[in-house]
């Protein structure tokens, strides 16, 4: 058995399938705070419409799962690595130890993120998660905005910068120069997930 | 260039494998055309500090003087290369040099890089030729896959991609670009290629290729400016079909 080989590709699918379409997701019903409250709700309500024992499996089966099995196995990659970009200050290279740091922020956001508002305020309190609890939350404290907008572009890279090794452990990209495409494709579309993030975020501040 | 002028070098000296490291400065006169291991070289005839303290010789592996054996691989200036094309002239001063720590170190400048050759069995880095088949006929060379297989057997096992590579280390198993991408070269081997199935297999245990972190790194530092990452995208390749092979039983 080659469980290190299938353990490996079963990491970089989690990740870029499962997890991709959680950030996806999040981004999409998010951005919805641009255009208000109104907008917001609705696009909460709709994913309410999903019957709640068939969104509770989507939450376990596609979402928790995935993300516990890329986080551990993650962290034992992240250990395997000695990042030394200081020495070897290539563009790749950075971005794979910005790879690894991200993640060790996104371990303990997440921890803090799901913990605090699915577990404790809509799992345990039953608090209705809407704009209102979101501006209250954001535009009450500063520091967690700010943490929240740092969390999204750790995702983000992570995830963006994850299609483009995505593409080279599944042998999809092989010479340098379909790897450079994807990688200048895939940070573009960072740059504009991150944007889209500062815009809705800002939108909590601006709309008071 | 006055004929007076000095290169400084600041050494990273260790007596033993387990003792401590310490670094030594030591001037050598400059010359036109001055290398790495020239320097050494007078260094070793004159160990003299700066300081005018007469101490051991300077350890360090050389060989064939023309970047083809890999013996003289340290680090220079922070980067993994040989030292014997390491030309004064393109050096920043004062020039340090230091093992590669990736490996255990002898003594001084010398490591000992035998865990390469202990990866190139784990993938079965020959051919097999003894058996009860006929060999007497030897089977051509693709000649659309020679030019790949010349360059790739330019490695000379110095080890700068391990260096390099942030993933190889006493912290993981991974055995390194160099000896993955040898696989390769065999696979490519008329011969060579009826065993490919079993390196596939050796690439896909714990420390093979998926321990590859894509950084890149020795694709940047490899001296035989060996396109690794373009046969480490390949050898993913071919394990995945490897893997869909077995999971299928075909």
């Amino acid at each position: 058995m080659n469980t290190a080989f299938y353990l490996r590709r079963l990491h970089s699918l989690a990740g870029l399938v499962c997890l991709g379409a959680v950030l996806f997701e999040h981004i999409f019903t998010n951005s919805m705070a641009l255009g208000g409250a109104k907008a917001l709700d609705g696009a909460l309500a709709m994913m309410e419409l999903i019957p709640p024992l068939i969104f509770l499996a989507l939450e376990i089966g596609a979402i928790g799962v995935p993300l516990l099995f890329h986080g551990i196995y993650g962290i034992y990659i992240a250990l395997e690595a000695n990042n030394n970009p200081g020495r070897f200050g290539y563009t790749r290279n950075w971005c794979f130890a910005l790879q690894r740091w991200t993640a060790w922020f996104l371990v303990f956001f997440l921890i803090w993120h799901i913990g605090y508002l699915r577990i404790f305020e809509k799992g345990m309190n039953g608090t209705h998660i809407s704009y209102d609890l979101l501006q209250s939350l954001f535009v009450g404290s500063p520091i967690t905005a700010c943490l929240y907008v740092l969390g999204m572009f750790a995702a983000i890279f992570h995830f963006c910068n994850g299609i483009t090794t995505f593409c080279m452990t599944w042998g999809i990209t092989k010479g340098p120069r379909s790897q450079k495409v994807v990688s200048v494709l895939s940070m573009l579309l960072c740059a504009g997930l991150c944007l889209v993030t500062l815009a809705f975020m800002s939108s909590y501040f601006l709309m008071v | 260039m006055s004929d007076n002028q000095k290169v400084r070098f600041i050494i990273e000296r260790q007596d033993s494998p387990d003792s401590k490291p310490y670094t030594e400065e030591f001037d050598v006169d400059y010359r036109p055309g001055l290398n790495v291991v020239a320097a050494l070289m007078e260094i070793q005839q004159n160990p003299v500090t700066v300081d005018g303290k007469k101490v051991a010789p300077v350890v360090w592996e050389c060989n064939c003087l023309e970047k083809v054996c890999g013996a003289c691989m340290m680090v220079i200036n922070g980067k993994a290369r040989q030292a014997c094309c390491a030309l004064i002239d393109e050096l920043k001063q004062p020039i340090r040099l230091a093992p590669a720590r990736t490996f255990p170190v002898v003594r001084d400048l010398m490591v000992d890089r035998s865990v390469m050759f202990e990866s190139l069995k784990k993938i079965q880095g020959w051919v097999e030729i003894d058996g009860s088949f006929d060999s007497v006929d030897a089977p051509r060379q693709n000649p659309y896959t020679a030019q790949v297989a010349y360059e790739i057997s330019h490695c000379m096992t110095c080890g700068c991609c391990l260096e390099a590579c942030p993933n190889v280390g006493p912290q993981s198993d991974f055995i390194g670009p160099a000896p993955t991408v040898q696989a390769y070269l065999f696979n490519l081997h008329p011969i060579g290629k009826y065993d490919a199935p079993k390196r596939l297999e050796a690439l896909m245990q714990k420390g093979g290729i998926t321990s590859c972190g894509n950084s890149q790194n020795c694709v940047e530092v490899c001296p035989k400016s060996i396109k690794l990452t373009t046969y480490l995208a390949q050898l993913n390749r071919d394990v995945n079909k490897q893997a869909l092979r077995n999971i299928f039983n075909v």
